[in-house]
């Protein structure tokens, strides 16, 4: 039996599978801040940053820069700013949705400075599974890093993708 | 970060055996949770009380949930085919349902995704495991999460 097909039979007794982390985000400061919480909660998965809307769907899709799937692993989970450059975040999410591949079926958290209700019910219509108001202070972001810890990457139970085959 | 100055929001189980909601509603109270759970039994009883009619049509009395947790085995109408119908409403598909089910299979796991489940746990039968899903849960859905915010027109 090959390593991978061990891994596929024996995923359930292995806890969640998510290998490496999405991070839609255009704000560098931003994202320092989320790493460096990240890092100090002992998430040790790959985080990869893309920059804006297009980018997002780029590295979904393994398009050219991101078709090298060693280097841009499929993530097991999408952390979503909404105001982004180009593509927004909510038609990230809906491109998301539409998929008519696994891609859809992927694990979204918006992560926002807005916490108006008119966002996060567009957000939740388009089919986020969670959304979180981006905090200031790198205190909250150590909390938030930790709750995403231990709720998406411990005992949530993520869909098994495999993006290149059609749901 | 969501500060909660209103009163809390109700919490929908559905679950059909009698003593996991217990187990569970016990585990809420223990985690000091201050929600209502309103627990139904059965699928088609959860619709109507998420569609307001029937016995659940005054709204004052029956508030919408901000949190749906539920079985995928339920007599009446099947959890996938609740998270279905619930998709399909305008301003309840905002609600995040939480797949809560001894169902390890993955093509349960794929199938309540694309059906619109925010996320699938697993249930436990050991107490203390009880305990901390059920922590996690308030730790993450009740205090880091955004709730949606639904109109109880009626």
């Amino acid at each position: 039996m090959s390593l991978l097909w061990w891994l596929i039979e024996n995923r359930q007794t292995m806890g969640p599978f998510v290998e490496s982390i999405l991070l839609v985000e255009d704000d560098h400061n931003d994202e320092q801040l989320l790493r460096r919480a990240f890092n100090k909660a002992g998430i040790a998965m790959p985080v990869k940053t893309v920059r804006n809307g297009d980018e997002a769907v780029a590295y979904l899709e393994g398009e050219s820069p991101y078709n090298n799937r060693a280097e841009h692993p499929y993530p097991g989970i999408v952390i979503l700013d909404l105001k982004l450059p180009r593509r927004s975040g909510f038609e990230v999410l809906e491109w998301i949705r539409t998929r008519t591949n696994d891609t859809k079926l992927l694990p979204v958290v918006v992560l926002s400075s807005s916490s108006v209700a008119k966002d996060v019910n567009r957000a939740y219509s388009l089919g986020a599974n969670s959304y979180l108001s981006k905090p200031y202070r790198s205190a909250e972001f150590m909390e938030l890093a930790q709750k995403f810890r231990d709720y998406w990457l411990q005992i949530n139970e993520d869909p098994f993708i495999s993006p290149n085959v059609s749901a | 970060m969501a500060s909660e100055q209103r009163a809390p929001g109700t919490i929908l189980l559905v679950e059909d055996e009698p003593a996991d909601a217990r187990l569970l509603i016990r585990a809420f109270t223990r985690a000091g949770v201050l929600n209502p759970i309103k627990h139904l039994f059965r699928g088609d009883e959860a619709l109507a009380f998420l569609e307001g009619i029937n016995q659940y049509a005054d709204r004052r009395e029956h508030p919408l949930p901000i949190l749906i947790i539920l079985d995928l085995k339920l007599p009446g109408m099947s959890g996938l085919e609740l998270i279905r119908w619930i998709h399909l409403q305008r301003e309840l598909r905002r609600i995040p349902v939480l797949v809560l089910t001894g169902q390890k299979d993955d093509k349960f796991i794929e199938a309540a995704y694309d059906a619109g489940a925010n996320s699938y746990l697993l249930k436990s039968f050991a107490e203390d495991e009880i305990d901390r899903v059920v922590n996690l849960i308030n730790n993450y859905w009740l205090s880091l999460n955004e709730s949606p915010l639904v109109v109880n027109r009626k």
